[in-house]
């Protein structure tokens, strides 16, 4: 056990904590894994801080889970694994760096929120891709590296989009830059050089940033991230398409991102965009559910700095024609909900109280990547896993996001639940473990696993965990970066 | 010219593996994407044009003997040229001419293979490469009524040559020929038994003398019957007439024509009128001699410029096979009533080899019948029911592939369908 | 050095005796030097024994049993870059050609996965064929389709293709110590859509901006990207070789090569164009490319070039555009006019010529032509490789090395092609890459030490004016070069190196080894 006095000669004392309350706050989240309190709570001001307490750590077998956004947490990867367990919460670290509008990229602190960031970067003309309505806490640096799918599949070229470099404190306690940032030169003589930071490959023969990705802090503390921008678009136009036929949705949805014809893009059901766009509860969301089909493909069309309107209005015309050939109708509103208004939305983290607690107060995520074709097999298998476990199918909320330009798909079903009603939470917990078995043996890949279930996940693939505890070798030989989690 | 010479030539290859396939451009699917029957097979770089540039460099620079791996390698290659094209696509350096010096450069050095000797016996006895006598060189023309150009001076004369005249089932290719351009009011005249083989497979098997002597002997016999064009119906022997006499010099003023080029200069004279109706779906093999190495030689005496870009002083031209026999076949083809022609993917300068060439059918006949069947393939992929082509090599090869594999295809030469239209 | 006889025979029994061959024939033809950065000396180390494994079980065997023996093993397909050679004797080629085949196209989900020794033609035309297409390498569509087979897997069509690294999904991978890994959904589900997970991605083991060159192991199938291609199926070529060209230019198309006054209004083009998403293709060929992209001989490629030099403002590039609809098509057009006004840009007339522009469009779309930009010369060039990051670096790192080429050209040690550098535009403009070409006569020594002076210099350079690591940088020397000034990566390249290649198997004079 590290002394109290060790942190506080790094962070000084007044960050740190041990008062119950909050240990007790860091001891659980949203998710089913263990209660278990850490020993105390850090708050690095810099990566010098996260230097110093991640040597201290590896010196004294300490483990660390690396925290930036702030509660509530649905994953388990910041909850401890292990007793003894020191919290290191980046969320005060929360410098915006520095957003270019040349290179389309910023850089900022992992303590940074998206609506702290959006702001800044929109002063430059850029804008973030992101996820789908994020919680107000949360940190732009923890999205990305969760891998989080982002709303824009146009600009995601790789799964590991829109994070670009990193600077991250390895478990050895080595400071490292990852792509372009490693160098030559300290970050500010790449600056004046006109680096940018934004090659996130590299360097050389590695991705370091990869191995960091999905990691939920087993390899390290990352200390600040490079994000790619988009522009700010001059002139948008939002659409609603809804049918009770999501293949045909979704061959729309092929055909909008395979053209480049749209920005945001994505499928929600009824229950999902209902509970987004409800203001009013229970009433709202059961009025406007009603009135909206089981499925509803939002897109945004956009121009930006040359010709704009004309740009628009062409791929307008264009997603008409290709709508027609499938069958289908693009409209900007369905059911008393308005694209504009979801568009304006969707461009912003959620507004309080998180979008997916507002109906029972708490909410039960299942997500894994899939072809196109699987999506309704897997639909069905969930709602018959549901209806089995006797939770309502028609109240899963369903979000479809295609991701990596359209070549796959986060199918995403969300299980609320009242976290005071012992039974419902009981059912959402069988349900899920019952249902990842059952999806993955229809070819579901739980690229991201968490909690409990993340074991039975990774147990499929002996080849890759072997691989991956030799990188945890390389970076993190003593085991004290969240341990527990993942396959350590 | 001699192994030396191409020394620069083969220097120049920079390992691309172009030479292995058809020009980039022109793939249009994975299937039929290679060009080079060697290294298909035989998947070792060493059988490749790439590959023989190298062992053609080590030879030279004595880093090799000759083996009999080495021997394999150099004698497992059609000399189809299909690398050599494909490589001058966008480079420029000899790529066939340092193949076929190595094989000189064997035959001088003795290292010879046993099948290929008694083939250049039977030509130095026999005056043919393929094995028979002599005397019955002329038997496919009996009781034709055509000139014996040994005897009467004549103007045009039509070469049958070996595979012909010692293969009696392309004898009726050879009699159409007679019988067509007759029909087309053309006097041609025969060797008959006094025809001698033209010494194209000698000298792409490497024995360069022996070549030498049966084109000199050869062209003695051409010019003495005052003949001022020369047709033909073999592949080999056009590129021997037309490429290689003019080579070494011995050409002069003689035309020298495929049966092809003349039928169709005749067709399209209105000599003669196909008009009898074959209806029949057909994909036409391209021979290499005829196709990519039919182009005429380009004769060239200069140097090398030294610097950092290769140019020569004059300007030298490489032969890319830009300027080979393709269309006249095809034309042939199309002017017969009810026949649709359906191509293949590898044709004209880029074709597959049918497999015979090179000393391959002799040394090594499995070889060139697999060569035969993955060309048996790719005609049957268009849905053709028969594989048309305008060499008796070819059609000999190609045949022979197809008997015992229950395969319907049928293969004819361009001569036999255009001899039914008529 | 020979290999002990059990341990060929052993070979011998995994791929079979005619699959396998240690003669001198055999073995000189893959010793035949590579024209990267060649020299004077025309034949390399050879391998001691070249195999051709069928499928990745017996590429799996050869490299268990190498390490078993304690031999060292290098695996390639097309054997094009200097990077197939061994570094030293006793080293075992896995010659991959016979895993030629497509696996799977997936037009719904936009991949096809590949064997080793499917070239980029090949692959591209059975997607094209689906209205689908894929990134070639700059290299030549003659290389592999593999996204790990190149050097880096950047190719003309970067801008809206991306590249090798971004392009790459699930990946099935022998590494050096034999174990077969397959990254991603494949490993999880058997499925190839996703290269990452499950947890961290081992792709970022596998390849950065550029790939290990042989020193990590074999990969045996991989899946790629591809995307929509808004032209025909089968561009209807005519002509003979070398003159071809497409029998029309397809509808919705269109070729330029556009000069710019300067690099500056060269920059702010290329990123204007990326920033509006209008081009297809943005390829900053330089004059001498160009001219050497159209040229059929090298005759011809001085006096085109001679034309063109006199012609060109300065920098350029090619840009084609290709619309989705004609709608796109015209506001493409129209946007691209707005730009070039603004930048000064200019079209090289020449290169509208109908006469041209069909074949060099389609050359630039099948690159069939980098052989005539590099090797046609003297058959050999050098020069030096940026790395990837924002354009605008890359730009000014590679104007670094025009001065030393320019003095290079005077000296007479090298072609005189002009000092422009290549650039490159990725994923419209948000990264970049630039090159600079050297062509010279490799016999003569001089030009050759010229050419390793040029490439250290620009090697000093790039450390000291901080242009990031060049993808150039390959093997210990040049590795610890810039290690020490680049946050010690090289440090993290061994451990990698050292904790998947424990008995040091795997070739690794093109990547970095384990220091004792």
């Amino acid at each position: 056990m590290i002394d109290e006095s060790k942190l506080a000669k790094i962070v000084g004392a007044s960050n740190i904590s041990r008062e119950q309350a909050t240990l007790e706050e860091y001891s659980k989240d949203m998710s089913f894994v263990n209660t278990v309190k850490p020993e105390y709570v850090v708050k690095p001001r810099n990566t010098g801080d996260v230097e110093k307490i991640v040597n201290l750590a590896r010196e004294t077998l300490t483990p660390l889970v690396p925290i930036s956004s702030g509660p509530p947490h649905f994953r388990g990867d910041t909850v401890p694994g292990i007793g003894g367990t020191i919290i290191v919460d980046l969320s005060s670290m929360k410098r915006i760096i520095r957003v270019d509008s040349l290179n389309r990229v910023a850089m900022f602190e992992p303590g940074v929120t998206y609506g702290e960031l959006i702001p800044a970067v929109a002063e430059e003309g850029l804008r973030l891709n992101m996820p789908l309505l994020p919680r107000t806490s949360k940190s732009v640096v923890g999205s990305m590296l969760e891998r989080e799918p982002v709303i824009m599949p146009k600009y995601h070229w790789d799964i590991s989009d829109p994070l670009s470099c990193t600077e991250v404190v390895f478990g050895t306690g080595d400071i490292f830059r990852t792509g372009a940032a490693a160098g030559p030169g300290t970050i500010e003589e790449q600056w004046a050089a006109g680096g940018a930071q934004k090659e996130a490959a590299g360097p050389s023969s590695a991705s370091w940033y990869r191995l960091i990705q999905g990691a939920q802090g087993t390899m390290g503390i990352v200390t600040w991230a490079s994000a790619r921008c988009e522009l700010l678009p001059r002139v948008e136009e939002p659409f609603l398409v809804g049918s009770s036929q999501l293949d045909t949705i979704l061959d729309l949805v092929h055909w909008l991102i395979r053209l480049r014809l749209v920005n945001e893009c994505f499928v929600l059901n009824n229950a999902n965009l209902a509970a987004i766009m409800a203001k009013k509860w229970p009433d709202d969301y059961r009025d406007i559910k009603v009135m909206l089909p089981p499925w509803v493909l939002f897109f945004n069309i956009a121009g930006y700095e040359y010709l704009p309107e004309e740009r628009v209005s062409g791929q307008v015309k264009d997603m008409m024609d290709i709508a027609q050939r499938v069958g289908l109708e693009a409209v900007q509103a369905i059911g008393g909900v308005s694209a504009f208004t979801l568009l304006e939305g969707v461009q912003r983290p959620s507004q309080e109280p998180y979008w997916k607690l507002r109906y029972k107060g708490a909410c039960h995520d299942i997500f894994f990547l899939t072809l196109y074709d699987k999506i309704p097999a897997m639909i069905s298998a969930m709602y018959d896993a549901a209806d089995g476990a006797g939770y309502p199918a028609s109240e899963i909320g369903v979000y479809l996001q295609p991701i990596v330009q359209g070549t796959t798909c986060h199918c995403e079903f969300n299980l609320f639940y009242n976290l005071e009603n012992q039974s419902e939470l009981a059912r959402v917990k069988e349900l899920s473990n019952g249902a990842i078995r059952n999806l993955m043996a229809k070819g579901a890949f739980f690229s991201r696993p968490y909690g409990e279930n993340a074991s039975t996940i990774l147990n499929r693939d002996a080849a890759t965990v072997a691989a991956l505890k030799k990188v945890k070798s390389m970076v993190d030989p003593n085991n004290v970066m969240n341990p527990g989690k993942l396959c350590f | 010219m001699a192994l030396e010479d191409y020394q620069r030539d083969m220097e120049m290859c920079c390992r691309c593996s172009i030479c292995k396939f058809i020009p980039m451009e022109r793939i249009e699917g994975v299937q039929y994407a290679n060009v080079c029957p060697s290294i298909a097979r035989y998947k070792f770089h060493a059988y490749s044009g790439g590959g023989r540039m190298g062992f053609g460099t080590a030879l030279l620079e004595k880093r090799l003997e000759y083996t009999d791996t080495l021997l394999e390698v150099v004698y497992n290659c059609q000399m189809c040229g299909g690398c050599d094209i494909s490589c001058k696509y966008a480079m420029e350096m000899e790529v066939l001419e340092p193949i076929n010096e190595v094989r000189i450069r064997c035959v001088e050095e003795s290292h010879t293979l046993p099948a290929l000797d008694r083939v250049i016996n039977t030509l130095r006895k026999q005056g043919t490469m393929i094995p028979g006598a002599k005397a019955k060189r002329g038997e496919w023309a009996e009781g034709l009524d055509v000139r014996d150009f040994t005897k009467q001076k004549t103007e045009i004369i039509y070469h049958a040559g070996c595979r012909t005249c010692y293969d009696e089932d392309m004898w009726k290719v050879a009699r159409a020929t007679v019988n067509l351009l007759q029909k087309g009011g053309v006097t041609i005249g025969i060797g008959g038994g006094h025809e001698s083989c033209c010494g194209s497979r000698a000298y792409q098997m490497g024995y360069k003398e022996d070549f030498l002597r049966q084109a000199k002997q050869t062209i003695d016999l051409f010019k003495k019957s005052g003949a001022e064009i020369l047709v033909t119906g073999c592949s080999d022997c056009y590129y021997a007439f037309k490429v290689l006499y003019d080579k070494f010099g011995l050409k002069g003023d003689l035309e020298v024509l495929h049966t092809t080029e003349y039928l169709d200069r005749l067709i399209k004279e209105g000599k003669l009128k196909p008009n009898k109706k074959i209806s029949a779906k057909v994909t036409y093999h391209d021979p290499c001699h005829l196709g990519r190495l039919g182009e005429p030689y380009l004769h060239w005496q200069g140097k090398e410029v030294p610097g950092h870009i290769r140019l020569f002083e004059p300007p030298k031209e490489f032969r890319r096979g830009t300027y080979g026999i393709y269309e006249p076949p095809r034309d042939v083809l199309k002017s017969i009533p009810g026949l649709k022609l359906v191509e293949m993917d590898r044709i004209r300068e880029y074709a597959w080899c049918c497999g015979a060439g090179g000393g391959v059918k002799e040394t090594n006949p499995e070889f060139a019948q697999w060569t035969a069947k993955e060309r048996i393939e790719e005609a049957k992929s268009t849905g053709a029911e028969a594989i048309v082509t305008s060499c008796p090599g070819c059609e000999q090869n190609l045949s022979d592939a197809m008997k015992g594999n229950g395969n319907s295809l049928k293969v004819y030469d361009v001569v036999e369908l255009l001899e039914r239209a008529l | 050095m020979a290999l002990k006889r059990d341990i060929y025979r052993a070979l011998e029994d995994v791929v079979g005796p005619e699959n396998i061959s240690e003669d001198p024939v055999i073995l000189d033809s893959y010793a035949w030097r590579s024209c990267i950065i060649a020299g004077p000396q025309k034949f390399v180390q050879q391998f001691e024994a070249v195999t051709l494994p069928k499928d990745t079980e017996e590429v799996q065997a050869i490299v268990k049993l190498c390490n078993r023996y304690k031999i060292q093993f290098k695996a390639g397909s097309t054997h094009w870059g200097i990077y197939n050679d061994p570094g030293e004797p006793g080293v075992v080629k896995l010659d991959l050609r016979r895993m030629n085949h497509i696996l799977e196209i997936n037009e719904k989900n936009m991949y096809a996965v590949v064997e080793p020794y499917v070239i980029g033609a090949q692959l591209q035309a059975e997607v094209m064929k689906r209205g689908m297409i894929c990134n070639i390498t700059g290299a030549g569509s003659n290389c592999s389709a593999l996204p790990l087979a190149a050097h880096q897997g950047i190719g003309h069509m970067s801008q809206s293709l991306s590249y090798g690294e971004r392009n790459q999904l699930a990946l099935e991978w022998v590494t050096p110590d034999g174990e077969i890994v397959r990254l991603g959904s494949l490993g999880s589900v058997g499925e190839w859509f996703c290269g990452d997970g499950p947890g961290p991605s081992l792709r970022g083991i596998i390849r950065g901006n550029t790939t290990p060159l042989g020193g990590l192991g074999v990969y045996t199938k991989a899946a790629v990207k591809i995307y929509h291609w808004p032209g025909p199926p089968t561009f209807s070529i005519k002509g003979v070789s070398p003159h071809y060209k497409p029998s029309q230019i397809p509808p919705g198309f269109m070729f330029r090569y556009i000069s710019f006054p300067s690099l500056e209004k060269l920059t702010e083009a290329v990123y204007k164009i990326g920033k509006n998403e209008i081009a297809f293709e943005l390829m900053g060929f330089n004059a001498a490319m160009m001219a050497s992209n159209i040229a059929t001989s090298n005759e011809e490629d001085r006096k085109i070039y001679k034309q063109f030099s006199e012609l060109v403002q300065g920098p350029g590039t090619v840009i084609i555009i290709a619309g989705n609809s004609p709608r796109d098509f015209e506001y493409k057009m129209r946007v691209l006019e707005i730009i070039l006004d603004e930048t000064d840009g200019k079209s090289l007339e020449p290169v509208e010529d109908p006469k041209v522009n069909g074949g060099a469009l389609w050359r630039c779309i099948r690159i069939t032509a980098s052989i005539r930009e590099t090797c046609r010369a003297t058959g050999v060039f050098g020069g030096e490789v940026g790395g990837t990051d924002v354009y605008s670096l890359m730009r000014d790192y590679i104007a670094l090395s025009a001065p030393l080429k320019a003095d290079l050209i005077r000296k007479g040690l090298i072609l005189d092609d002009g000092t422009n550098p290549f650039t490159q535009s990725i994923e419209h403009g948000h990264c970049g890459h630039a090159e600079t070409l050297t062509r010279y006569f490799a016999q003569n020594a001089e030009s050759a030490k010229a050419g390793g002076e040029l490439y250290m210099e620009v090697n000093k350079l790039a450390i000291k004016n901080h242009f990031g690591v060049p993808a150039h940088v390959w093997s210990d020397a040049i590795h610890d070069m810039y290690g020490p000034h680049a946050n010690n990566y090289t440090k993290w390249l061994r451990k990698i190196k050292k904790t998947f290649d424990p008995n040091a198997t795997s070739d690794s004079t093109h990547h970095i080894s384990v220091k004792k």
